[in-house]
């Protein structure tokens, strides 16, 4: 396995964990490769910012093993998976909002000499944010907002993007620009992806693969084509 | 003429004394209550400046450096473990400010050091005869300040510092080192409290217990200010007058408690301090 | 259906009498010590002892206020010192015939019960932090003493009182006296907080949330405290005045008040004994030390006191009892109740409305949470309500719950306007809630919290333990459904996620509420746990009346129990109606696949 593991991006061996007594993530198996796009989907619930947050060590791992870009995370600081090329678009209390866009995007870098080629590389998909630098992030509207965070998160070119729910909330037409972004730099730069979403168009849309995370276990998964719409529906269904 | 100076001056040396409890406070949300015993420490090191034959303003870098890294030591050995409970630090820090005074008083004694002050005389101000060095602690607290605030608006360790302040969690998700900041933060703020007990060596009488007084009143002021150092500046102004006023036309003695009081009574009134502690 | 009243059958009588035994024992054992102490000690530990007896009683009441309520209070000394003061100045001014020393005790207890009470409305109200009750502790010394000190010649100013009449006792008198006063004030301390009253002291420093929910004020629980110990510690101030026939400053100052946390922490916070042995110790010996050797004993203990803040929180007590119980595999029996089934509440009204919401609207700044929210709900309906996530389902189960949410329009329950009411009194117009994270008292027994959760229908005993436990039926039967009712002597901490669940549960069915309250109570249960859950509320609308509201995700557990279901989209009620027309509607279909966003 460990030769595979090298290849992978990243990956989560038989993983679990939680809140104080309860065990949201109960047993999840599951790798990603440079490149690809895998959509996490599942209800209210499930465990899937849970995950998320697991990866990036914010919340302790109680079993199993995580590798990131073939390193135990269990060797790993939040801020050295970042400095590997980890990125996280949380899904609430994201932005600094009293804060201006620019030191919202500035606490993303590492030293303020690299934060230049960062910007360009940010206003190359939002070009709207270049005017608004000295903007507090707060006075943006939510489509902004979440416009920011992803800006922010892609500004450091990442090989490994995790996304909470980026679409809730959005009109139709900005989710459509985040399709485009996304798309854009996976065939850029060969990121690699986890897309934590319940909306399900906007999910199969960018995804190669899918999965539907029920109860803190996968349960079931796929390959985006056809019948991955139906599929999953089912799974969601009401 | 008087009062007005007696007000500026006294809001200028509550400043100087509070400024680095509040660095502490906001980051990493707890109240050192070794405040006191790290004014002592610097005291001390304008002492150990004389003894050693230099300049007494050579105390100040001393007991900067002194603080910083004595602060350091602290964070790292008592601080850290109690991250997640609050009171305990409090009295956590409580018992170190104990340590440290008797390690003074069994390195220099008991007694009171007299040390020559920094500035003496008094100066012509407006048809009035005012101390220098009272005035002098205006410019000290204007400096300090402006240096403050350019270190936590301009460097990025003092964007960090806020970006900890607002939301530790989303800080550390970006990359944020916030052990790191905690750390740094907590030596800054002993830093400065040592060179605020410099300062205070001419005003005040240097013994080993001479901390404790200070810690209540730059304690309470931190409470209403929260976070902001301008609000800070404000509350001296405004509880530092009242202390004054209260000194010269009700009594001295209750004029010492004023701070105090009438922070606690703000802060049931208004707790912006509290819902972060 | 129970129509049996005892389900479990309960410890026999014998250890309820064994409950007082041992402590009465132990009492009656410390008296006699107390008693022939003088008559083997020697003038001057006699002397410093009668002292450090009074600052044991009060090491006492610091611990009743910090271990087991969670107030961590540096004035006590305050209340101390006033006692005192009030004493000497009565000695000093008015006189010491008698009448004039029983005036004394009566202003040493009244006084400090005053100032009490001032403290207390001053620091502990809805909303407040114990970071902020910590610091009124603080600057209350710091005023009384200050206050001292340009009291002239009636306070004695920074020379303090002397030479005023004392109690014409001996030596060796005071010696008793004092003693015993400790021994009394431990002992109704122990037998306190064993008591089913007792409890609520550690329900309040646990979750003082869940005790407003119970209809328990915490505030009234914490200021009721503080004044009762306030008159407690002014009588270790009077005893104080006259033992030693000297009163200073010193006495009530915030460094003494900080000396007694100190005594406790070491002694070990929650324990009673603890801070009493080490008060008698500490004190002692820092009284014995001369020459240098006081400075060094300063220094010794504040670096102990530091270290036993950080490693060790329980103190010299918690090491004790942790090394007592693996030599003795300890059997602390804690006393098991009977449970009974408890006469219902008055039948409900089926007819008339219980909830009606109408332009209800919360906005946090800017930001709209919930607008223009209009419901009503009857007797007997079981609601559910869903939405995505931010829809605002929790800020409307808050604002349903808590009066102090600023929130605009009109909540009527039973038709009383509930705008402006604390949680507690809410729960007092017949709401329950319960909470998604299950929110219970984990440092106590599953028995101890049903029986706080019936503090409003029985009120506690301050002196035992009730041997029977009466609990409405529903209480009872999530209780036997669960399997919970094997598990009534274990510790809520130590239950599993869905126990833990059944437990608040059953706590907040004990209160027998018109309206339940439930945020996600089926999250993380398996899927047997749900069943039952289930089965449990549909009965409760069904039979006995009540109404539910449900908060819920799980759409298969909302369409098998609700009687309507109403949906929050944006703040917004989006639909309101029968459970198949919802689930089956168009607009549930795209909010939850992710169109139909604005």
């Amino acid at each position: 396995m460990s030769e595979v593991r090298a290849a992978e991006v990243l990956s989560l061996c038989d993983i679990s964990s939680g809140y104080g007594a309860v065990s949201v993530v109960k047993s999840v198996t599951l790798s990603i490769r440079p490149g690809e796009i895998v959509a996490l989907l599942g209800k209210n619930g499930m465990g899937k910012s849970t995950l998320l947050k697991t990866i990036l060590r914010l919340i302790p791992l109680r079993g199993g093993v995580i590798h990131v870009g073939g390193v135990d995370q269990a060797h790993l600081t939040p801020a050295r998976m970042i400095a590997w090329g980890l990125s996280y678009v949380p899904q609430e209390q994201a932005l600094f909002q009293d804060l201006t866009i620019r030191d919202n995007l500035r606490l993303a870098v590492r030293s303020d000499g690299e934060l230049g080629a960062a910007l360009d590389h940010a206003f190359g998909y939002f070009p709207f944010l270049r005017e608004r630098l000295k903007q507090k992030a707060g006075t943006l509207s939510g489509g902004e907002q979440k416009m920011l965070i992803l800006a922010r998160a892609l500004m450091l070119r990442p090989r490994l993007l995790l996304i909470d729910e980026i679409s809730e909330g959005l009109q139709p037409s900005v989710v459509d620009r985040i399709v485009g972004v996304l798309r854009d730099e996976r065939s850029r730069d060969r990121t690699a992806m986890l897309v934590v979403e319940q909306n399900l168009d906007f999910a199969l849309r960018i995804a190669d693969r899918w999965a539907v995370l029920k109860m803190g276990e996968i349960d079931d998964e796929g390959s985006c084509g056809q019948n991955a719409h139906a599929r999953v529906l089912e799974h969601l269904s009401l | 003429m008087l009062l007005l100076l007696d007000i500026l001056t006294t809001a200028a040396i509550l400043f100087v004394v509070s400024v680095g409890l509040l660095a502490i406070f906001g980051v990493l949300k707890i109240v050192n209550f070794a405040h006191g015993a790290w004014l002592t420490i610097g005291a001390y090191c304008a002492v150990v400046a004389v003894k050693l034959g230099l300049n007494p303003w050579a105390g100040l870098p001393i007991a900067f450096v002194a603080g910083a890294l004595l602060g350091g030591v602290a964070e790292l050995l008592i601080i850290r473990p109690l991250y997640r409970r609050p009171l305990d630090a409090i009295l956590a820090t409580w018992g170190l400010g104990i340590v440290i005074g008797q390690l003074i008083a069994l390195a220099f004694g008991r007694d009171v050091q007299l040390i020559p002050n920094l500035m003496s005389g008094t100066v012509r101000v407006l048809s009035v005869d005012y101390s220098v060095y009272r005035l002098f602690m205006l410019f000290a607290a204007l400096a300090i300040g402006v240096l403050f605030a350019l270190t936590i608006e301009g460097t990025r360790l003092g964007l960090s510092a806020r970006a900890v302040i607002m939301n530790e969690t989303l800080a550390r998700s970006l990359g944020i080192d916030t052990d790191r900041v905690r750390l740094a933060t907590f030596m800054i703020g002993a830093g400065l409290a040592a060179l605020a007990g410099v300062l205070l060596t001419p005003l005040t009488s240097v013994d080993p217990n001479m901390g404790v007084a200070w810690l209540i009143g730059a304690f309470m002021l931190v409470m209403v200010a929260d976070t902001s150092y301008l609000a800070l500046a404000a509350a001296c102004l405004v509880f530092g007058g009242a202390q004054v006023l209260v000194s010269t036309f009700v009594s001295p003695v209750l004029g010492g408690i004023s701070v105090a009081v009438l922070a606690a009574l703000l802060l049931r009134i208004n707790p912006r301090g509290f819902s972060r502690a | 259906m129970p129509e049996d009243t005892a389900l479990l059958n309960g410890r026999p009588a014998s250890t309820t009498a064994l409950e007082w035994r041992a402590p009465a024992a132990a009492a009656l054992v410390a008296a006699l010590i107390v008693w022939i102490s003088p008559l083997v000690l020697g003038a001057f530990a006699a002397n410093v002892l009668t002292r450090s007896m009074l600052y044991a009683t009060l090491a006492v009441t610091v611990d009743l206020l910090w271990g087991f309520t969670g107030i961590l209070t540096f004035g006590q000394a305050a209340f101390f010192g006033v006692g005192a003061y009030a004493t000497a100045m009565t000695m000093t001014s008015l006189g010491s015939t008698p009448a004039w020393m029983a005036a004394a005790l009566a202003l040493a207890i009244v006084l400090p019960m005053v100032l009490g009470l001032v403290v207390g409305w001053l620091s502990f109200y809805h909303g407040s932090t114990p970071l902020y009750a910590s610091v009124i502790s603080l600057v209350f010394p710091i005023v009384v003493t200050q206050l001292v000190y340009s009291g002239g010649l009636l306070t004695g100013s920074s020379s303090g009182l002397v030479g005023y009449d004392t109690l014409p006792l001996d030596l060796e008198g005071f010696f008793r006296l004092s003693g015993l006063v400790m021994v009394a004030v431990t002992l109704a301390a122990w037998v306190f907080v064993r008591s089913d009253a007792g409890k609520l002291l550690v329900a309040v420093r646990d979750n003082d949330v869940r005790c407003a929910y119970l209809g328990v004020s915490p505030r009234r629980v914490q200021i009721t405290l503080t004044v009762a110990l306030a008159g407690v510690a002014g009588v270790a101030g009077f005893l104080f005045a006259h033992a030693s026939g000297v009163v200073a400053p010193e006495n009530t100052g915030f460094l003494f008040g900080t000396q007694v946390v100190i005594w406790v922490a070491l002694g070990g916070r929650g324990s009673l004994l603890g801070p009493v042995f080490a008060t008698l110790a500490i004190d002692y010996l820092s009284a014995s030390l001369s020459g240098d050797l006081p400075f060094l004993w300063q220094l010794v203990l504040g670096a102990a006191f530091v270290i036993i803040i950080i490693f060790l929180p329980d103190g010299v007590a918690g090491l004790a009892r942790r090394a007592s119980a693996s030599i003795f595999r300890s059997s602390k029996q804690t006393r098991v109740p009977r449970i009974a089934l408890a006469a219902p509440h008055s039948a409900v009204e089926r007819s008339a409305t219980l909830l009606k919401v109408s332009g209800l609207a919360r906005s946090f700044g800017s930001l709209s949470v919930l607008e223009n929210i209009n419901l009503e709900i009857r007797p007997g309906e079981l609601v559910s309500i869903v939405g995505p996530n931010g829809a605002g389902k929790t800020t409307l189960i808050r604002c349903l719950s808590d009066g102090s949410e600023p929130f605009k329009g009109v909540v009527e329950i039973g038709g009383k306007p509930m705008k402006g009411l604390t949680p507690d009194r809410v729960v007092a117009l017949g709401v329950g809630r319960k909470f998604q994270v299950a929110s219970i008292f984990e440092s106590l027994t599953v028995a101890e919290c049903l029986r706080l959760a019936r503090t409003t229908s029985e009120t506690p005993s301050g002196i035992g333990s009730a041997p029977r436990l009466s609990l409405p039926v529903a209480s009872i039967e999530i209780l036997r459904l669960t399997g919970l009712i094997d598990l009534i002597a274990s510790p809520a901490g130590l239950l599993s996620h869905g126990m833990k669940q059944a437990l608040e549960l059953g706590m907040v069915l004990a209160l027998e509420p018109r309206l339940i309250l439930l945020d996600e109570p089926t999250a993380g249960l398996t899927k047997a746990e749900r069943a039952t859950i289930g089965t449990v509320l549909r009965h409760l609308t069904a039979e006995a009346g009540y109404a539910i509201i449900l908060v819920e995700h799980d759409l298969d557990f909302v369409r098998e129990i609700s009687s309507r279901v109403v949906v929050l989209h944006q703040g917004r009620l989006v639909l309101d109606g029968a459970v198949d027309d919802v689930v089956n509607s168009e607009t549930v279909r795209t909010i939850y696949s992710g169109g139909g966003h604005v």
